[in-house]
Formats: C-alpha cells, structure tokens, sequence
C-alpha cells in the first residue's frame, strides 16, 4: 500500500493547478518498470505465478458472498434521498397569498431553450391579461440546463427535486397543470422557493440602480 | 437395433437437450446471482420470488423479440451461424456419461447417449466444431467488431485446441482407452484414485484451456464488451442470439463434466453417492467458472496467445514426457 | 428632372437628390440615424425629435431638413447624444414594465432604442394617470405604451386618408418646473407635447374608420395592436413569409406570420399579417383576411378522378381572376390542347377594355401606375368606387393629394363621405351612371389642346359650349378710414388715457354686373356643380403632375369600347397618366394571359366560380384546390408588375397543374411555368425562384419584374360621340363593402360576414327600413330579398350588392354594367 507521499513522488512537475483536483487520499499504484530482458519477462510471469494473486482475488470475492454485506437499493420500492441542491425536473410556481399562477407567458424560456423542447399557448383572459392556457416541456428532449429557469423574469419556471422521468414514450411530456404548485399548497406556504438559478441574488437590491419614485 | 435402443436413445436425447437447455438457463441465473453476491449487490429480485421467474421473463423475451436479419449480413449463414454453436454444445453430450447406469424394472439404462469407444476425441472433434459459430456468425455478420471477435475467436480456439488435446494425452496414456467409462472406472477406487493427483499440471493445464474454449473470464475476449460490443453476436437478435447463449452455457456445463471424469472421478463406483459426487463436483466446477468472473480481471489478447505457445504447451508436452517416463520406468 | 447633389454624412460623401430629406439619404445609403415619428411617404411630425443630427454646424431634425448640395452632417456630437439619451429616458417614465407579455416584445422600437441609447437610469419622474385600455373592435389601443409619437394619426391623414384618429388630451400633471431649466432642450420640448396628449378617435368615442390597421402596423410600440393577434404569440416565434397580397390586383407585398397551430397540433398557421409600412400600406382585407387556406386532409383519388372525368366531358372552363399567372398560363394550354371554352366575364371586360384602348393608342397597357399617382399633384378618378375597388388607389390619391399640396376630382355615382374627406381640394362630381363618357369628354375638353385633337372630336366638344350672360353679384372690397377712441396706457405716465386713433376698414359691397360666361353642356351631363369651373380653376393652380385613374365601371359600361378609345385619346392629348384599376386580383394577368371566350358551351368546369364540376379553393366545391395562400405563383399587379407569391401554408391535395398533368401537359410544379410565361408577350422568361420580392432602404420595389412595354397597331383617333341617355329612377350599384373583395375575404375568421344591401342613412330614411330588415329588390333582370345593412362611408340613395357572399347571387341582377335600375320594397 502507498499512502499519498509516493503520489508526492510521481507528482513531480505538476503545478499546482494540475493537482487541484486529486483528493489527499488517492495514491499512485506502483508500475515497476517493463521487463525488456527475455529473463526478466520469464521471471515476471513466474514470480506473478507464484505469487497467488490471482487466489487473492478468488478469497476476496468468495469472502465478500458470504458476508452478504449488500448495498443494493431497491429502487424504487426504496429510494435514496437526494441533495438538496439537486435540480431536474421542472415546476411552475405561484404567488404566495394570492396564488396566482408566476408564469406570464412572456415566452423567453421557450426562446432560450437550447433543445427546443418548450411550447405553450396563450391567449386573452377574461380580465383582459394574457394567459398561459398550455404549457409543456418535452423531457424526453430537455437536457436540464436550466436556462429555462435562468431567464424567466418571474421566477416561475424552476427546476424541483422530481427526477422520475420514466416513459414508455421517448417523448415524454409534463404539462402545465401537472408542473403548477396545487393551489392550496402555495397559499398554505407549502410551496418550496429555490435558491440557484432562477433565484433572486440576495445582493439584487443593490445592484439595481436607484430610480426617482416620488410618485 | 431393437426397439428399446430406439427408444431409449430418443429419450436420452430429449432428456438432455430438455435438461441442459434450462440449466442453460438456470445457469444464467445462478452467474448473475453469485456475481451480484459478490460484489455485495442482489442480483435480479424482482420477477418472482428473488427474482427466480426472471429466467422465465428473459425465455419470453428472446423468444418473442423481433429477429433483425441487417441489410448487409450473407443471410443463410448468418442465419445458420448461432444454430452450430447450440448444435455442437449438445452432440458434444453424446458421449458422456452423465450418470452410472441404473435399472427401471429389468431394464438397465445407460445415461450415456453413445458410449464410443473413442469418446474423448469425439468430444473435443465436436467441440472444435463449435468454433465454426462465432466464426460464420462473425463473418457473415458485416460488422466490424464481429469480424475482430471472429479473428480473436480463430486464434484462440485453435490454438487452445492444442492445449487440450496435449493435456489429456497423459492421463490418456495412464488409463489406456478413449472411452469416458473406462476414465471413471479406472478412478471408481475413490479419491485416491482420482487422476488430479497422478496428474495435476494435466488438471490445471486442461481447467485453463476449458476457460478458453468457452470464452470465458479472464479469456472472454471473444465478446469483450467493452472493446468489441458483443462480438460476433452483436448483430444478433432474439432467438438467434439466445442460442449462442445457450450454447455457451451448454458448454460450460460439458466442459465441466467432462473435467470432473477425466480427473475427478467422476461418478466413482456408480453408487447414488458416486451420482451425487459427480453432480457436487460438476456444479463446483460450474461455480467455479462464475467465480473467476467475479475476481479476475481479463487478459489481452496476445497475453492469451503468449501463454498458451510460450508457457502452457511447453509445460503439456513436458507433461507428456514425464508421464511417459515414469510409466516406462 | 431631379438634380443629384453630393453631401457628407459623418465623413463619408453620398449621392442623393435635391431636396431629400437628410435622414432617407442616410437610409438610402446604410447610415443609420435613430428617428421614431418619421414615416416614409408622409409627412414629419417632429414629435420624438431623436434624429437631431448637426448639419454645416447648425442642429437639425434629420427627418425634416433638406439635403442641400455640398452639406456636411454629422450624425453625433456630445449634445446630440446627451439630447438622445434624455428623450429615451423621457420615453420610459412610467412606461409599463410589461414586456414579458406585450405584444410588441422583440420588435419595439422603444425597447431597441432604450437598448441601443444605453438607458439604464432614469433621471426624470411625473405622476402616472390612469389610463385604461380601448377596444376598438379589430383593433386594441393600450394608451399606457403609446409614446405618442403620431406615427398612427399621422399615417391615416397622409397615406390612408381618413383621419380617424387624432391626439386628444392627457390631462397628466405639468412637468416639474425644475426639469425645464435643467433638461436637454429638445427632449424637454418632446416631453412637454408628450405629458400633454394621447391618442383618441377624430369623432366619438369609438374608431370608425376603414379598418386598415395601419396604425398598428406603424406603431413603433405595443399601444395599437391587432384585437385578434393580441397575447396569441410572441414575435420572434412566428416565421414570416414574404407574399403578395391575394384580394386585390394592387398586389401589396406583404409577410405571412407563421407558427405551429398548437402544442399538440404542428400543422402551421397563419397568426396575422405584416408589410414594409414605410414603402407600402395595406388596406383591412389584406391585414385581417388572411387565413382563406382551404385546407385539406389529403389527395382525395375519388374527387380527383371525377374531375378528370367532367374534364373529358367538358367544353368550358369558368373561372374567377383571383388565380396566378401560372394557372391562367395552365388554362392556355388546355384550351391549346382540348379547345375549352375560357369564360371570365370581368377579365374580359377588362380584355376587350384593353384591346379598345390599344387600337387607339398603340400601346397595350396603360402608360401610368400607382407610383406616379402617389407622385402626382393633380388625381382625378373616373368610373371606380375607389375606396373598395382598390383601397390602395385611394391612399395613391390621398398620398398624392396631402403631401403634394395637390388636387383632385373624383367621378362616380355614389358619394363617399372618405374620398371627400380626404381634403377639401377633392371636388367629387356625382353623376348619373352610364355619363361616364361625359366626364371622359369633360377631361379631353378641359385639359387637351383642341387644335392637338382630331377635328371632329374638337367640333363636337364646341358644340357643348355655348355663352351666356349673366348677372352675378360681385363682393368688392372698399377701405375706408374711421376714427376711434381707444383706451391706452401712457406709458411714460403709467396712466390710462383715451386717445383718438384713426383706423382702416375694409368694407365689402355688393355690385351686381352683367357678364358673359360659357357654358359647358357637359358639366350639365354630369350634374356638375354650379360653381365647378371656379373652383377646378383654383384646384388647378400650380399643378403639375397629373394622374387619371379609371375604373370597372367603365370596362362593363354598355359603351365600354368608346370609353376604352376615350382613354387613350386623354392620355395621349393631356398631360395625365393613365391608370386602369383591375377589378379583381389577377384580372390584368388573365387578361394578358388567356385567350378569352364570350360565350359558353353546355358542360362547365367551374373553377372558384358556378359550373357542372367545381374546383373549388373554398372548400365547398367537387374538388378541392389550393388558396392563394397556399401556392407559389406570381400575379399581375395594378403597377403591371409580375410580383411572386409564395405559399404560407402547406396544401395536402390537387392543384389544377395534377388535373394539368393527367391532360396532356407535362409539369412538375406549377412554377414550372413561371419561365414559360415568357411565351406571353410582355411577360419574361425568368425562373420563379429568380424573382425578388422584397424593398430596399431608399424604398425601392425590388420585387418581380415590370411588363415589358407592350406596342399594337394603332387604329385611328375616332370616337362615338355620347348616345346614351342618363340612367334615372333609384339604382343599384354592384360593390363590396370596405374590407371585402371577393369570396376568400369572407373565408377569414375576422371578415366573415354574410352579405347584404349595403345603403346610407339617406337610403334608409327613404324608404323606412332599419339595419336588418329585408328588403326585396327587383331590376329588370332579378329579384333578391335580402337583409339591409347600414354603411356610413356612403351617401347619396344608392345602395350597393356585395359579390364576397356566394350565398347571394348578386351578379344576376345586373346585366354585366355595374349599376342597374331597380325597386326596392320593404318585407
Ligand atoms: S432545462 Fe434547458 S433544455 Fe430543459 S427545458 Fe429548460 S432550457 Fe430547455
Ligand atoms: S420565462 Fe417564465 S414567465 Fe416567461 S413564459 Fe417562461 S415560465 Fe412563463
Ligand atoms: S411597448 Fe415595447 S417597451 Fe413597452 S412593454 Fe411593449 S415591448 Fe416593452
Ligand atoms: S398609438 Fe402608437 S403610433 Fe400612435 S402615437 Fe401612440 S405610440 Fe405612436
Ligand atoms: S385602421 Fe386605418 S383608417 Fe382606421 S384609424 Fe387606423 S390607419 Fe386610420
Ligand atoms: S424622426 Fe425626426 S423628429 Fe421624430
């Protein structure tokens, strides 16, 4: 066993920058040196022969069965959690209190979409506004890049925790009412805000500059 | 030939072709079962109890699965191509004998389907055969990587073909006869009888070439996934490609049954206990062959050639020297 | 004629001409200076003041500065743009934050300029006032993102001409005080007009008007938009098709803006319609009436094997002119092949129009277009209800007339509150139908030199005039000198004191004076009014450029030869330029085109039209054909242009080059034959794919190609002298109403109406009816009962049949002229 001082030695001329990557616990395995003497090469093979390595993995597969230590998830009568950082796939939020659906159909995620995989209809409402009638996205086709998410001014489009996107179809699509928050979870409070793309920086107030409002 | 020949033969026949298909089968359960034991997974659990109907699913499967013929393939070889494989897996049966004989009311069976007194080359005569599988399906199939896994397939198994035949030589020489009977009555005195101890580096030499003449891990360069796809079987679909599978397994078992009689006694004095020893030790043989899958890394190509002209042929025919002196002497 | 001088604009020198404004010499030329009111074509208004450029060191308006010779402008300096960057900001004070749903999103101008001046502050602030949104049917105005820039008011009084929108007070807070020492001048300027006004219809509450939605077109924001298309699609997803507009044979280029019908349906459809507005305008049946497309599931075998069998079977082939030249060229050949009879009653008319002209003027088409009427200072329209006949004729006249300080007289039986709207130095003579040859003579006695005329039309035009004396009251003004006592303050005192002053009056007399004057029988033809010869003199001051349009009227006119002579003796003996206005889409193209037949044989193939066997693009015929919409082709324009169209949407089924194939001719598309049309004289042998179709920046028509100028021998300059006797009694007129031509205007989902007798208010009166009560009307060739519908932009009491419902057939209560005399009786 080496421990991460020989990686010290076989590291030698890297820069710091190339080593930024490799955890401390990774070690370099020893390659000796290519036999190029037809005795040196006999002797390898001998000695690797001989050596009964080739019984140590037997024993360790053999020992590995009968402790029957096992790791399988069954998935998905099981499930792992995941991070909660993890995005994919998408949802539509709405306001808090009024509930009234964030998307206003301005069209720019379906614009921005790099994979074309975004449509949506929409059409004059009742009290005069535009409305979103239909909305879908393709996840057979999304690649969850999260532009969509990224450029949408209202802070609608998110990407949620759901990353279940079994079909019998290759294309396979969520529409609007099945990414919509439910009503009375987003006036309940129940509905998740996302930090990351798509949310608002906690220094946006600054950034913005001052216009005159004295009305 | 009376009727009763007849009749007994046709059994035989279905009987073993009945029971090596579904331990075919079984087989692949049990290789992923014990694969996934160890490397601390489950395996297949959800069709059936531990997922024990999944040989049931994947039956239905290959048998119900579209047989794509490509564009470019020569068609009545290719199609032949997985039926010789399945085909000399099972002739190469023929000669072995699976059981001692036994009686059903005055009539002694014998689980033998064609006790030829040249057993031994027939056996590795069809099991040279096979090769023209992999290498027709290879061929015929106009895809690159099958045409690499047909070459692979050509120098290993001709080569390795050597092996056996040079391994087997000495024990051959101690017992005197082709014949696979007389192998076992020649050990039926008990363990101390069996020819692994008179001749181990035959043992070891023949265990080896049987890895190779099956294509299995560390030889499983044939259909090396991860460099040739599926080797001569990647063009191929359903039924077709489920024989070459079955031809495999098939001769995994043979192959391990003809190892436990040649030197492990196999079914010793015909007893019932001799019966279920031969079956113990065929199945640790079968086991073992799933094992070495599970722990042992594949070897390159021309490491496999390396070992077999440079290390295992020198090795046999010296085998064959000393056995032969030592008898004279 | 015009002069080519040479100017620098930011150091580079560019040819223009004399008196152009700087900023279309810039365009001209790929320079670009911001400017937001200006529209091409009419006139500046100064409102946005962006285009401030420096020319010879003096800041001017780009838009409304002439180019002089040798002048050096310069399009930036450090004032300019701080004055630019202030009106931007001045622009965006209270602007709505409503891009994300706003129509105009993606080609606003007022966000591309807020981006290109850079706006990201903003320095200026006012109260809001409440300003809710109007519904004006077809059209949506959202004063909350008008800029007021006038773009609309300014379009609809110089180029459409009805003037149906005005700017209308704001009633917003003054700017603070402060800001007026402290602002940019110009952008303070621009503000102050802003903060004071809005957008509102001319009269009540409600637009009435010819619906051309021009104004939406031109409005540079989201404040006018399309009632239809409003919240439908954002514009970057649509994909425009560049087309030639299939309803009237102005052949206005326009685009098709295509788009998946929805998610879940990806065939395409039409969502609305745009045009170059700077270089052309459309008319409302152009901009609404666009999705006619028949669409069809697929190849219907059965259908299609029937029609070849009626085709076997028939002898005549009817068809309407709303068809492209390639198809008219497809009806040539199998009448070449099989002999069918070709009937189009209205492109012969106009045919045999056209070849009546020809023997006299040796020319086949007429000499003028719709270029040189906007161009033209003086406009007189004869035998057409311009307004619906071609609407684009009328915006010429309307162009022509307000930006060239011009004139015109406007014959025809039917008064229009519009055409007289268009100023008041329009002078409409409405007389009885069937004296059109009058108003030709008027024409030829008025403006063509007599001794230039052949003798016996000279005599006979003298023999309407004779004198008369008269005793007529004149006004002569007198001055005389009166004394006054005013109150004035002394201003070396600083008291007020009463003063005598002596002071001149003009007085007006009355003298009366005993004159002698000629009188033309002619004006009495026409009914003229008294005064006519006065006023035409002051209309005629300082003319110029003379253009004369005519009409379908005179093509069905019982004397339609004569009149067709008429025509070519006025533009041959007078300074105007002859334009005929084709009475539908492609009637000049088939009349070049097709060989024409009078009469019909006993078994007809009726395409768009009645026959045995109807193709039909409507959808309601034996088989189903492609609209106009749906084809590539070219169409013959007013212009006697060949203008390429191209298909919007997809068609699934037949066209008439399948039925084409399978007798005899042999083509792979239909535009196979665009180069064949070469065989047709006028017409070039140039590939459809080769035709342009599209404007350059200075405005040039890049699109098809020109008819090449077409001689015949020239007969001699006989006329028939006036026969005819006025038609008297109440009349009907032949006519569709505004935003209507023909069947495929009613196939729109935003014209579809069903026909009617379209009457005035005096009509109405008249005869006591309501708008909807039935009326029966009876000419001596039918009667029809059908319901009444009020029309506004007529007067006088003739009321009008439309053509576009194909459940009323008009056309059999005339007999081929377009006015017949008739009774109408309340039901
Ligand atoms: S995540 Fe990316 S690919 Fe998926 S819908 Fe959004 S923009 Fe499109
Ligand atoms: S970007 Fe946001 S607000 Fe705009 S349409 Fe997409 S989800 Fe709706
Ligand atoms: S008019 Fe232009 S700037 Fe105003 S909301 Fe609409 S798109 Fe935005
Ligand atoms: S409605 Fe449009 S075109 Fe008219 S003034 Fe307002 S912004 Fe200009
Ligand atoms: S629709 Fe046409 S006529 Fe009506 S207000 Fe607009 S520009 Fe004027
Ligand atoms: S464009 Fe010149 S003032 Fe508006």
């Amino acid at each position: 066993m080496h421990t991460h001082d020989t990686h010290e030695q076989h590291g030698h001329g890297e820069s710091e920058l190339g080593n930024r990557y490799i955890s401390e616990h990774y070690y370099y395995v020893d390659i000796a040196p290519y036999p190029t003497t037809p005795w040196g090469k006999f002797s390898r093979a001998l000695k690797r022969t001989l050596r009964g390595e080739l019984f140590v993995g037997l024993w360790v597969v053999l020992r590995e069965m009968f402790k029957f230590d096992i790791h399988t998830v069954q998935y998905p009568k099981e499930k792992l959690l995941v991070g909660p950082r993890y995005r994919a796939v998408h949802a539509m939020q709405r306001l808090f209190e009024s509930g009234t659906e964030r998307c206003i159909g301005c069209g720019l995620c379906e614009k921005i979409c790099i994979s074309n995989c975004i449509r949506m209809e929409t059409r004059l409402d009742e009290k005069s506004r535009k409305e979103v009638s239909e909305y879908t996205i393709n996840l057979g086709r999304c690649i969850f890049c999260g532009y969509c998410a990224e450029v949408c001014p209202e802070l609608a489009i998110v990407h949620g925790p759901r990353y279940e996107n079994v079909s019998e179809q290759r294309a396979h699509y969520i529409d609007y009412a099945g990414m919509l928050t439910p009503i009375d979870m987003a006036i309940s409070g129940e509905q998740k805000e996302f930090d990351g793309f798509g949310a608002v920086t906690p220094h946006e107030d600054a950034r913005v500059k001052q216009t005159p409002l004295a009305y | 030939m009376d009727m009763a020949f007849i009749i007994e033969t046709v059994v035989k026949i279905v009987v073993i072709l009945l029971v090596f298909s579904a331990l075919a089968g079984f087989g692949t359960y049990f290789e992923r079962k014990v694969l996934a034991f160890m490397q601390r997974r489950l395996g297949p659990m959800h069709v059936g109890p531990y997922g024990l109907l999944q040989i049931a699913a994947d039956g239905i499967k290959l048998f119900t699965k579209e047989d794509i013929i490509p564009q470019n393939v020569v068609k009545p070889i290719f199609q032949i191509a997985p039926v010789i494989t399945a085909a000399t897996a099972f002739m190469a049966a023929a000669a072995i004998p699976f059981m001692p004989s036994f009686t059903i009311g005055d009539y002694t069976v014998h689980p033998i389907v064609a006790d030829i007194n040249i057993g031994i080359l027939y056996i590795l005569g069809v099991m040279g055969a096979g090769l023209y599988g992999p290498l027709l399906g290879g061929l015929a199939s106009a895809n690159k990587w099958s045409l690499i896994s047909t070459a692979r397939a050509a120098a290993i198994f001709i080569s390795y073909e050597v092996i056996t035949g040079l391994s087997i030589l000495a024990p051959l020489m101690m017992v005197g006869s082709l014949s696979l009977i007389d192998f076992n009555t020649y050990q039926a005195g008990g363990i101390g009888n069996w020819i692994v101890w008179s001749q181990p580096v035959a043992f070891i030499l023949f265990v080896i070439a049987g890895f190779a003449e099956t294509g299995r891990t560390p030889f499983h360069l044939v259909a090396n996934d991860h460099e040739i796809i599926d080797g001569f079987g990647t063009e191929y679909s359903g039924m077709r490609w489920g024989l070459f599978f079955i031809g495999e397994y098939a001769n995994m078992f043979f192959i391990s049954f003809v190892t436990a009689i040649l030197f492990l006694g196999g079914y010793g004095d015909g007893s019932l206990l001799g019966a279920l020893g031969l079956l113990l030790k065929v199945s640790f043989l079968f086991f073992f062959f799933l094992w070495t899958r599970a722990a042992w890394p594949d070897v390159r190509p021309d490491q496999l050639m390396w070992l077999c002209w440079k290390v295992l042929m020198p090795i046999a025919v010296i085998n064959i020297v000393i056995t032969g002196i030592v008898m004279m002497v | 004629m015009e002069q080519h001088i040479t100017i620098t604009i930011d150091g580079r020198e560019i040819q223009t001409q004399e008196g152009e404004f700087i900023l279309n010499a810039a365009r001209a030329n790929g320079i670009f200076i911001p400017a937001i009111c200006y529209l091409t074509r009419c006139s500046p208004t100064l409102a946005c003041r962006i285009c401030l450029v420096e020319a010879d060191g003096k800041q001017v308006y780009a838009c409304n500065a002439k180019a002089k010779a040798g002048m050096n402008v310069v399009t930036t300096t450090e004032n300019i743009l701080t004055e630019r960057r202030a009106i931007m900001e001045v622009y965006d004070v209270n602007h709505p934050l409503e891009c994300g749903v706003c129509d105009q999103s993606g080609e606003c101008e007022l966000q591309n300029y807020t981006l290109e001046i850079g706006v990201d502050s903003q320095s200026y602030s006012i109260k809001d006032t409440h300003k809710p949104a109007q519904d004006w049917g077809l059209i949506h105005y959202d004063p909350a993102l008008c800029i007021v820039c006038e773009r609309c008011v300014t379009v609809c009084k110089d180029m459409i001409g009805d003037a149906a929108l005005k700017t209308v007070a704001r009633g917003s807070d003054a700017i603070h005080g402060e800001y007026k020492a402290n602002m940019p001048k110009d952008a303070y300027a621009m503000w102050n007009k802003l903060n004071k006004s809005l957008i509102g219809p001319s009269e009540g509450d409600v637009l009435d008007c010819t619906n051309c939605g021009e104004c939406t077109a031109v409005c540079p924001v989201g404040a006018l938009v399309s009632s239809d298309f409003q919240y439908r699609s954002n514009a970057w997803e649509l994909r425009s098709i560049p087309a030639t507009c299939a309803h009237c044979s102005a052949g206005c280029q326009l685009m098709y803006d295509v788009k998946h019908t929805s998610i879940s349906n990806s065939d395409e459809m039409i969502y609305r319609v745009k045009n170059e507005w700077n270089y052309v305008s459309l008319c409302g049946a152009g901009r609404y009436g666009f999705d006619f497309e028949n669409r069809v599931a697929g190849k219907d075998e059965a259908a299609f094997a029937s029609a070849l069998k009626a085709f076997k079977k028939a002898d005549t082939i009817r068809f309407t002119s709303t068809i492209t030249n390639e198809e008219a060229l497809i009806l040539r050949e199998l009448k070449r092949l099989h002999g069918y009879k070709l009937i189009n009653p209205e492109a012969k008319a106009l045919q045999d129009f056209l070849g009546a002209y020809g023997t006299v003027s040796g020319q086949k088409l007429y000499r003028g277009d719709l270029k040189k009427v906007h161009e033209s200072d003086f406009v007189v329209s004869i035998g057409s209800a311009l307004k619906t006949d071609n609407p684009n004729a009328r915006f010429a006249m309307n162009n022509a007339i307000t930006m060239n300080k011009g004139a015109g007289l406007y014959f025809h039986p039917m008064s229009d509150p519009v055409i007289d709207g268009m100023s008041k130095n329009v002078l409409s003579i409405v007389h009885a139908p069937l004296m059109e040859e009058a108003a030709l003579y008027l024409m030829l006695d008025l403006f063509a030199p007599k001794a230039q005329l052949p003798k016996a039309i000279a005599d006979y035009l003298a023999g309407f005039h004779s004198t008369k004396t008269v005793t007529i009251e004149e006004s002569v003004k007198e001055d005389v000198i009166e004394k006054v006592m005013v109150k004035k303050l002394n201003e070396a005192t600083g008291v007020e004191e009463e003063v005598e002053e002596e002071k001149k009056k003009s007085v007006t007399k009355k003298v009366s004076k005993e004159v002698e004057v000629d009188e033309n029988a002619l004006l009495k033809l026409l009914s003229a009014p008294e005064n006519f010869k006065e006023s035409l003199d002051k209309l005629l001051a300082k003319k110029e450029r003379f253009s004369l349009m005519v009409g379908p009227d005179l093509y069905t006119h019982p004397n339609s030869k004569n009149l067709a002579r008429l025509c070519a003796l006025v533009e041959k003996h007078t300074p105007f330029e002859l334009v005929m206005i084709p009475s539908l889409s492609n009637s000049l193209g088939v009349a070049l085109i097709c060989p024409l037949d009078d009469a019909a044989g006993s078994y007809a193939i009726g395409y768009n039209t009645q026959g045995d066997f109807i193709l039909s693009a409507l959808g309601s015929g034996d088989l189903d054909m492609p609209s106009l919409n749906q084809q590539e082709g070219t169409l013959t324009s007013i212009d006697k242009r060949v203008n390429p169209t191209n298909a919007a949407l997809a068609y699934h089924g037949y066209e008439l080059n399948d039925i084409a194939n399978a007798l005899g001719l042999n083509a792979h598309y239909t535009i196979d034959y665009t180069p064949r049309l070469g065989e047709v004289e006028g017409y070039l042998a140039l590939s459809f794919d080769a035709l342009p179709n599209h404007f350059t920046n200075s405005g040039e028509e890049v699109r098809g190609y020109l008819l090449e100028s077409l001689t015949c021998k020239a007969e001699g300059e006989e006329v028939a002298p006036i026969r005819l006797e006025a038609m008297e009694g109440p009349m009907l007129y032949l006519a569709n109403p505004v935003l209507h031509f023909s069947p495929f205007t009613n196939a729109a989902h935003q014209l579809k109406s069903s026909g009617a007798l379209y009457a005035s208010d005096a009509f109405m009166q008249r005869y006591g009816v309501q708008e909807g009560d039935t009326v029966q009307i009876t000419t001596p060739h039918g009667t029809l009962r059908v319901a009444v519908a009020r029309d506004g932009k007529i007067e006088g009491e003739i009321p009008y049949l439309p053509t576009f419902d194909t459940n009323l057939n008009s056309e059999a209560l005339f007999n081929g002229y377009r006015f017949s005399t008739a009774s109408f009786q309340k039901v």
